[in-house]
């Protein structure tokens, strides 16, 4: 296992390497948009764009931009966003917020989905499944910031239950006070509820399926109650399939919500990456594609020990 | 049977004939739109009267009396911004975003501001850091900086204010200002905001030679280049000429601004698709191919070939700035300023102070490989965080930053070490005791806020019109000047390469009926917050006489040039008496002409062979998001134009197509887009430069001209000026009028444009602005206004708005409620607007 999860990063790096290679090498062959300012000296910023190394060739280019975030972690600072802020300080200043958000809405969504899921499962075919099935494919099919729009319209308008917007640090304190809890609560909703059906569903379809099985039958024949067999057999085995849902679920926080940030206020990541792409600046675009892709790359890994974890029979890189 | 058989057979014959002649139909290879003469009419001249100008008014609204400004409560304006990125820097002498000048603006002062004046009728010019008007003093510097015996108006002494002093206490003496004037022009820094001080009007001497010391500069070319050439000089072609500065070579090398047009490198030009011809084109390639002489855009050769030149080593005791003494500096220009009691105040509206301390603890050194060295002078290259975190800013306005915190909110706090909460001459202002200004991306959100009393200014989209429209809370104003039009690409080549017909915009007629097929007031209403129908180039905003603040639009000469343009008559036997009556009326909407005039253009169209007769036409236009009032725009500008289209022989057979491109300027410069949405504004008080610079310099597109195809160098006016009749092209005389550079072959028979008084200067303007539209490559649709709505809290300083004031902004805003009366109030009611 420990020499199989070694292989297993050793090439992850190399992925890694080549992809931040094929990145640089192709977002550098985008010209930067033209500079038009009227009645301004264009010199001053083309002047600028020099100080950053931005007209030495890009082989020169792609070895200083190594260097420096292999021997100082330094990602250079924005041109085209956040114009002289250290890229990766403004990541991280952002990405807590992010992060929050999305933990706090898969933490009550994951019960709520498991919990659910199992229910609709044991009542299967029952008014309680069809109820809940229902409501599963609503929540899936409405995107998020519709329920978004609503909760923020009912709940922190009308009734005005939660703040429109996340609370500021200065007036909340810290991220973790109590006043930024509650500010959450609606972006949290919003994201939750698609997590909650989604576990819902798979969770249902799963466990239906495993409940079916012939070793459940000789589960409850050997003398276990139906809860037993459900807790040590059933769920075990569904889980192999719900587990790597619920880990994806958890690497997937890191990446945020464009639209639900927006619409809530959070100053998170979510916007960064589209606008790096968008405005061609060239050291957010490196960083934000890096970081996505160790994170995808790395949930590759957990998610392939996770199957070995839950279930003892798959055993990775064994030969045998 | 028969019948039917003969008729089918009939029908085969004509469809067979039609087809025939369709597919024996050859695209002419080019079009010529013809002689374009327009006749701008009779002008007798008045001179300006010359010297400093008249004198600027400085009374000054006293605020609301028997208000108390300076009581104990607190009074907040919650404000909000939708940028996605909010302000990240405000340093004065490097920000770049109007977000970043919203800070600035807080916690800096100009050397001059312009305030209400006492009846809110106008602006009146109030001393800031500077203690007094500005005297001229250029008869001490002759022989020094550029100045010759006899001149006047360049070298210009301030006073300054003894008691200014940053947010900290720290006094400031004129030293602290010659140090930041050093850093503003640094070698080593390159601060963005350094232009201001050369790239404008008001252009310090040798300030251009100090920042690029011994850096190459390039000036635009004083000769032909054919001759420069022949006597051995290097010249340079600008590479934005083509959209190419920093493409890619095939080594990965980015293209620089300039290139010497003997340099054979390729450099792809994205906007070509590869394998494509031009897809990899050099500088001697495009010199050889569009600019040499005889070449199509041989008339802009000026205009993108420069020579170059080492800038002079400059010490600093040549740039033209002085201390006097320890509250006295002088500027010394490059270039007179005339009418300077207005103009002096107007360029020193704002100012360039940092710290010096802090400014030194801020900066990083760098050496030529990008390695940290310990001092400036081991340094090739500078950057500084000074203004971009709270503890790297300071104040000397009349706020100071308190919070900040990244695209969420920031707060500002009364800065009680301003000299003008004691001068004074600030009495009824400032009543804000904080600001605090939250990031709200969502326009529906913000609403909510707004209902619900936790923000105090919302700015209206044209969906809360319906609602909020008829609120006596709603305050309309214009949007710095805005005017939105459509542009058309008139390049014959560029539009036929593309295969959907759209070569009929080539045809004046067509793009005339286009101009006359949609109600621009209809339009106005139904898709903007609070446009009003535009007409021209230049909209309401634009002042052309600063002292009066005389409006051009409502000049009489400015009316006239339009109803020329429209062909809308007045006098005796017309429509109209008068021509306030006949401006009054017009309306730029004939669907029966512009019916008459498509019949023309399609006449014309088959007859040059640029247009088949039969063929589906489909023009293109791109658009920067495919929105709901974008879709709503474009139905309605579809409709109309099919519906110009009926009983001409285009019926049926045009149609737009929408393409959302959110690089659609770029698009439109490189000839890539058949029409677009173009906007153009700001510089409110210089009506006079923004022909030139927004539709004369390049019809190429390479410049900011976004009238693709249109050259206003082959476009002759003629007036009658004091009798005596002169012809030079559009693009001389906007060039002329602008006053950025002479135009010999004017400047000869009339002198200089800024010679004549403001009246004369809008007969000769207006002729012009009406010959740029007469062969219609762009047809104005709305001038750009703004709705706004103040929340019950506050007030603003005036209900209307005021030329360079705006509403009074936070200077003069005053309030209803303090914090916690307000607080008390929304919680216990619904608050109705």
């Amino acid at each position: 296992m420990g020499k199989y999860i070694t292989k297993r990063i050793l090439l992850m790096f190399l992925t890694l390497f080549i992809i931040m290679t094929m990145s640089f090498i192709l977002v550098k062959l985008l010209p930067l948009p033209a500079v038009r300012e009227m009645g301004r000296d264009v010199n001053l910023i083309l002047a600028r764009r020099e100080k950053m190394g931005y007209n030495k060739p890009i082989l020169v280019q792609y070895y200083l931009f190594l260097k420096n975030v292999i021997t100082e972690w330094d990602w250079g600072v924005g041109e085209q966003m956040y114009e002289g802020l250290n890229v990766w300080s403004v990541m991280m200043q952002k990405l807590p917020y992010t992060v929050l958000v999305n933990l706090y809405s898969i933490l009550i969504a994951i019960p709520l989905g498991l919990g659910f899921g199992i229910y609709a499962a044991l009542k299967k075919n029952k008014w309680q499944d069809h109820l809940i099935s229902t409501l599963v494919m609503v929540f899936i099919s409405v995107p998020s910031y519709v329920y978004a729009f609503l909760i923020q319209y009912f709940l922190c308008f009308k009734l005005g239950w939660f703040p429109l917007q996340l609370e500021s640090l200065g007036k909340a304190g810290s991220l973790f006070s109590w006043r930024m809890f509650s500010s959450m609560i609606p972006a949290v909703l919003s994201l939750g509820f698609g997590v909650v059906a989604g576990l819902t569903r798979y969770t249902r379809a799963e466990l239906s399926e495993v409940l079916t099985g012939d070793y459940m039958l000789l589960a409850r024949t050997k003398g276990l109650t139906k809860a037993q067999a459900i807790s040590r057999h059933a769920l075990r085995n569904a889980m192999v399939v719900i587990l790597p849902m619920i880990i994806g679920e958890f690497i997937g926080i890191l990446g945020g919500s464009l639209i639900i940030e927006n619409i809530f206020g959070i100053p998170g990541v979510g916007s960064l990456y589209i606008t790096s792409i968008n405005v061609r600046d060239y050291n957010f675009f490196m960083a934000m594609s890096m970081f996505y892709t160790f994170i995808g790359l790395a949930s590759g890994i957990v998610n392939d020990i996770s199957y070995g974890l839950i279930d003892p029979r798959i055993r990775m890189g064994s030969k045998k | 049977m028969k019948k039917l058989l003969a008729l089918v057979l009939a029908l085969c014959m004509v469809t067979g004939v039609a087809s025939a002649l369709a597919e024996g139909f050859e695209l002419a290879a080019s079009y010529e739109p013809g002689e374009r003469v327009f006749d701008g009419g009779e002008i007798t001249t008045v001179k300006a009267g010359g010297g400093t100008g008249s004198e600027m008014t400085t009374d000054v609204y006293p605020g609301v009396e028997g208000k108390d400004y300076t009581d104990e409560k607190v009074y907040t304006f919650n404000d909000y911004t939708a940028e996605l990125t909010a302000s990240t820097n405000w340093d004065p002498l490097s920000w770049e975003t109007a977000d970043d000048s919203a800070i600035l603006d807080y916690i800096s002062t100009g050397f001059y501001s312009f305030a209400m004046n006492t009846d809110k009728s106008g602006y009146s010019v109030v001393n800031e850091l500077a203690a007094e008007t500005a005297k001229d003093v250029t008869s001490e510097y002759v022989g020094k900086f550029g100045v010759a015996e006899g001149e006047t108006g360049k070298a210009w002494r301030i006073a300054l204010n003894k008691d200014i002093s940053f947010d900290d206490g720290t006094k400031v003496n004129a030293y602290d200002f010659e140090y930041s004037i050093q850093q503003l022009l640094n070698p080593k820094i390159m601060n963005r905001r350094a232009d201001s001080y050369y790239a404008g009007s008001f252009v310090i001497y040798n300030a251009k030679n100090y920042l690029y010391a011994g850096k190459t500069a390039y000036d635009l070319i004083a000769d032909s280049a054919a001759n420069l050439i022949a006597a051995g000089t290097d010249v340079y072609l600008d590479m934005s000429f083509w959209g190419l500065v920093g493409a890619a070579d095939e080594n990965g090398n980015a293209a620089p601004q300039y290139v010497n047009i003997a340099d054979d490198t390729k450099y792809r030009d994205a906007a070509v698709e590869e394998g494509k011809d031009e897809a990899w084109v050099s500088a001697k390639y495009l010199y050889g191919t569009y600019l040499a002489d005889g070449m199509p855009y041989a008339s802009y050769a000026s205009q993108y070939l420069y020579t170059a030149s080492v800038a002079p080593e400059t010490k600093w005791e040549d740039v033209g700035f002085k201390v006097i003494d320890d509250y006295t500096i002088d500027f010394i220009l490059q270039n007179p300023v005339e009418e300077a009691s207005f103009y002096i105040p107007y360029n020193l509206s704002s100012s360039y102070l940092v710290k010096k301390d802090l400014y030194e603890s801020c900066k990083k050194f760098w050496d030529a490989d990008g390695k940290e060295v310990a001092t400036e002078e081991e340094a090739s290259s500078i950057t500084t965080n000074y203004g971009r975190t709270l503890e790297t800013t300071v104040s000397y306005g009349p706020y100071k930053l308190t919070s900040f915190e990244l695209d969420k909110e920031y707060t500002l706090e009364r800065n009680d070490e301003w000299y003008g909460y004691r001068d004074g001459k600030h009495k009824g202002q400032y009543q804000t005791d904080v600001i605090k200004v939250t990031v709200i991306n969502e326009h529906k959100t913000a609403m909510m806020a707004f209902e619900k009393g936790e923000i105090d200014g919302i700015a209206l989209a044209s969906e809360d019109m319906e609602k909020y429209g008829t609120s006596k809370y709603v305050k309309y104003g214009p949007n710095n000047g805005y005017t939105t039009k459509l542009s058309f690409n008139t390049n014959y080549e560029k539009l036929a390469s593309r295969g959907t017909n759209s070569q009929v915009l080539v045809i004046d007629e067509f793009r005339q009926a286009f101009s006359y097929c949609y109600d621009r007031k209809e339009f106005a209403t139904a898709y903007t917050a609070a446009g009003t129908a535009g007409f021209g180039l230049i909209n309401e905003l634009y002042c052309y006489n600063p002292f009066t603040g005389a409006y051009y639009r409502q000049n009489d000469y400015a009316k006239a040039g339009l109803l020329k343009v429209f062909d809308v008559k007045y006098g005796e036997g017309e429509d109209y008496a008068t021509l306030d009556e006949a401006y009054a009326a017009m309306t730029g909407y004939d669907m029966p002409k512009a019916q008459e005039l498509m019949k023309v253009a399609y006449d014309k169209a088959v007859e040059a062979k640029v247009y088949d007769g039969q063929s589906p036409i489909e023009i293109e236009f791109r658009v920067y998001q495919s929105d709901e009032i974008y879709v709503k725009m474009f139905t309605y500008l579809n409709e109309h134009l099919q519906e110009a289209c009926k009983g001409s022989g285009f019926e049926g057979k045009v149609s737009l197509k929408m393409t959302a491109d959110a690089d659609y300027y770029q698009t439109n410069y490189s000839g890539g887009a058949d029409m677009i949405f173009t906007t153009w504004g700001g510089a409110t008080m210089s009506p006079f430069t923004i022909l030139y610079e927004c539709y004369c310099d390049a019809s190429d597109g390479s410049g900011q001209q976004m009238e693709y195809g249109y050259d206003t160098s082959k476009i002759t006016v003629k007036y009658v000026v004091d009798g005596n009749e002169i012809s030079d092209t559009l693009q001389n005389w906007a060039l002329w009028a602008d006053a950025s550079a002479p135009v010999e072959s004017i400047e000869s028979k009339l002198g200089k444009f800024t010679d004549y008084d403001y009246d004369t200067r809008c007969a000769f303007y207006s002729q012009m602005e009406a010959a740029f539209l007469s062969w219609y490559p762009t047809t104005a649709v709305y001038y750009r206004n703004t709705a706004s709505m103040d929340s019950q809290k506050v007030q603003s300083g005036s209900d209307t708005y005021v030329t360079l004031v705006g509403f009074g902004g936070i200077q003069f805003m005053t309030y209803n409620y303090d914090d916690a009366a307000w607080a008390d109030y929304i919680a216990n009611n619904q608050l109705v607007y």
